[in-house]
């Protein structure tokens, strides 16, 4: 079940820790978009790519955001990625260049193209996995609902439950620890009972995991029954008006992560409508004068 | 089966901001065919204990000894797992939250057919482990989760007796059950005890470590802190464990201080007690 922590809040006290949560949603989303920015020439892209990369890394390090863990999670993707590397290789697509020709399979090509479309999907598959775990390790589920509901208050004039919504979310993002436990208690009583989840064929695995299932949904219904009745009984009404006593605020940290983050943005931005729409000069040629390989 | 444990330690969490050691080179040896109990204050490493006991955690260093079977903290020699807990079965704390299966007898027999006993044999045998913890035939094709609760744990213990343990380990089994439904729990134990099981129980009541308990070990922090029979505990100075003293206990003592003359060692129960104070007249 360790697997299971993936992205986990970790309580240090970092620079990126200590960011309004507001402000780190709205950075992430920021960084998706840098992430889906295409370059129409390839190794333009892939530079960008790389320079981003290596920014999140240092943003993973500032926040001491274990890269162990960010390699065990890409491990489990691998069949992913594999499933992708076939896709890109044998579907054809009339943007390759037919001189680029890798090698052939039974007479049918495959292409260099086709790796390099496959390695920049990689790549943005495993900067989003880290921008998304740089965010939910470094800030707590509550304040990530705090910070969610925030974005959705402007919506009460139109009528939206923005106040249950967060506190369904909260509630959700508060017992998944508690399920993981429970899981993990579930998996131990039923391992003593001679059930393997690890080993035996699929029929064998098929059953071992009803004894896992049917025991946590029968606690998992029993547990939201009592602690709506543990609300009531506190006089708990969602349309009631709420202080708050953690108080979101807005420090000069957070102007800082904010101006660097858009500099990154300003810059991806800058160079991408360049390459697009100003000269279709590779960025290697235009810094180097050197022409790449290909 | 005997139990030898070598200076186990094992750490939650390992190599993160979040490690826990709970055990601390733990030495301990559990006597065959008696009743052990484990106690100690919540956080002081019996359940990370019991749960090392049959490789469901693998420790971090050293290793335990049930009968020919090692668990040890290398994966690889840990090949025989699952016959060691058919021997060394635990029932853990809130059993009942482990049933599943459509009737009784079916999450009875459950277990059994996991190690390859067939339908038909496996509900036979199922019928006899209900039948020893005192679970009606009207119940066998109910529904688990219509019982009461001390039944829903009754049913759950059956599953894990169904398997014929040497070793039989219970974490808290009395927890959250009425006076009645513990000692129909207790008394069953003992029962498992003379037929030859050895077992052992992790328990908050000092009680039942009197009345019932052949062998004592007092977890503090990860390590063991005390190992003997429970009279030697209660007579010693059990304040610095932070655990009560037994109800029975406490009456004795206010005899003695009243200038009541008892042998302390020799009392287990209340039986014991009239039996001493029989002998005073």
């Amino acid at each position: 079940m360790n697997n299971l922590t993936f992205g986990r809040y970790s309580p240090f006290n970092t620079f990126t820790h200590k960011l309004d949560p507001r402000n780190k949603i709205f950075l992430m989303i920021v960084l998706f978009v840098c992430v889906f920015l295409k370059v129409t020439v390839w190794s333009s892209t892939l530079i960008i790519a790389g320079a981003l990369f290596l920014f999140m890394i240092c943003v993973m390090l500032i926040s001491k955001v274990s890269v162990l863990s960010l390699l065990k999670s890409l491990g489990a993707m691998w069949i992913l990625f594999l499933f992708l590397l076939i896709i890109y290789m044998f579907v054809p697509n009339p943007a390759y260049k037919a001189d680029h020709i890798a090698f052939t399979i039974n007479n049918y090509p495959v292409y260099y193209d086709a790796f390099i479309q496959w390695g920049y999907i990689v790549i943005r598959l495993v900067m989003m996995l880290m921008v998304t775990m740089i965010l939910t390790s470094t800030t707590k589920p509550m304040d990530l609902t705090y910070g969610l509901e925030w974005y959705l208050t402007p919506l009460k004039l139109v009528k939206f439950p923005s106040h249950i919504v967060a506190m369904t979310l909260s509630i959700a993002l508060r017992f998944i620890p508690t399920l993981i436990d429970e899981t993990n208690r579930i998996i131990k009583a039923q391992s003593s009972r001679g059930v393997d989840f690890n080993h035996g064929g699929i029929f064998k695995r098929f059953k071992a995991i009803f004894a896992l299932i049917i025991p946590l949904f029968v606690s998992a219904i029993t547990r939201s029954e009592e602690l709506s009745d543990a609300m009531e009984a506190r006089g708990y009404d969602p349309y009631a008006k709420r202080t708050r006593y953690r108080k979101l605020q807005f420090h000069l940290v957070d102007l800082l992560a904010l101006i660097i983050v858009l500099l990154v943005f300003g810059a991806i931005l800058f160079l991408v409508i360049y390459n697009n729409h100003v000269s279709q000069v590779d960025i290697i040629y235009w810094i180097s004068g050197v022409h790449p390989i290909i | 089966m005997q139990i030898k444990i070598n200076s186990l330690s094992y750490t939650y969490l390992a190599k993160t901001p979040n490690e826990v050691e709970a055990l601390h080179d733990v030495s301990l040896e559990i006597p065959e065919g008696k009743i052990t109990s484990i106690i100690g204050h919540t956080g002081s490493g019996k359940s990370t204990l019991i749960q090392t006991l049959n490789g469901l955690l693998l420790p971090t260093s050293g290793e335990v000894h049930v009968g020919d079977y090692v668990v040890t903290s290398k994966k690889k020699k840990n090949k025989k797992i699952k016959e060691l807990r058919k021997s060394l079965a635990i029932v853990f704390q809130f059993p009942e939250y482990q049933l599943f299966e459509e009737t009784v007898e079916k999450d009875v027999a459950f277990g059994l057919k996991n190690y390859g006993v067939k339908e038909a044999e496996a509900i036979k045998q199922a019928h006899k482990a209900l039948e020893e913890v005192g679970i009606d035939k009207s119940f066998y094709k109910r529904s688990p989760f219509e019982l009461s609760g001390g039944e829903k744990r009754r049913v759950a213990i059956a599953g894990i007796i169904a398997l014929n343990p040497d070793i039989l380990v219970l974490d808290e089994p009395t927890a959250g059950l009425d006076p009645l439904g513990s000692k129909i729990i207790l008394r069953l134990i003992e029962k498992f005890n003379k037929e030859g099981k050895t077992i052992i129980i992790v328990t908050h009541d000092m009680n039942i470590v009197l009345n019932y308990s052949d062998h004592v070990v007092v977890m503090n922090d990860g390590k063991v802190a005390f190992e003997g029979t429970p009279s030697t505990l209660f007579n010693g100075d059990i304040s610095k464990y932070s655990i009560d003293v037994p109800e029975l206990f406490k009456f004795v003592k206010i005899l003695e201080v009243k200038g009541m003359k008892l042998d302390l060692s020799k009392i287990r129960t209340i039986d014991d007690l009239i039996t001493q104070l029989k002998e005073k007249r």
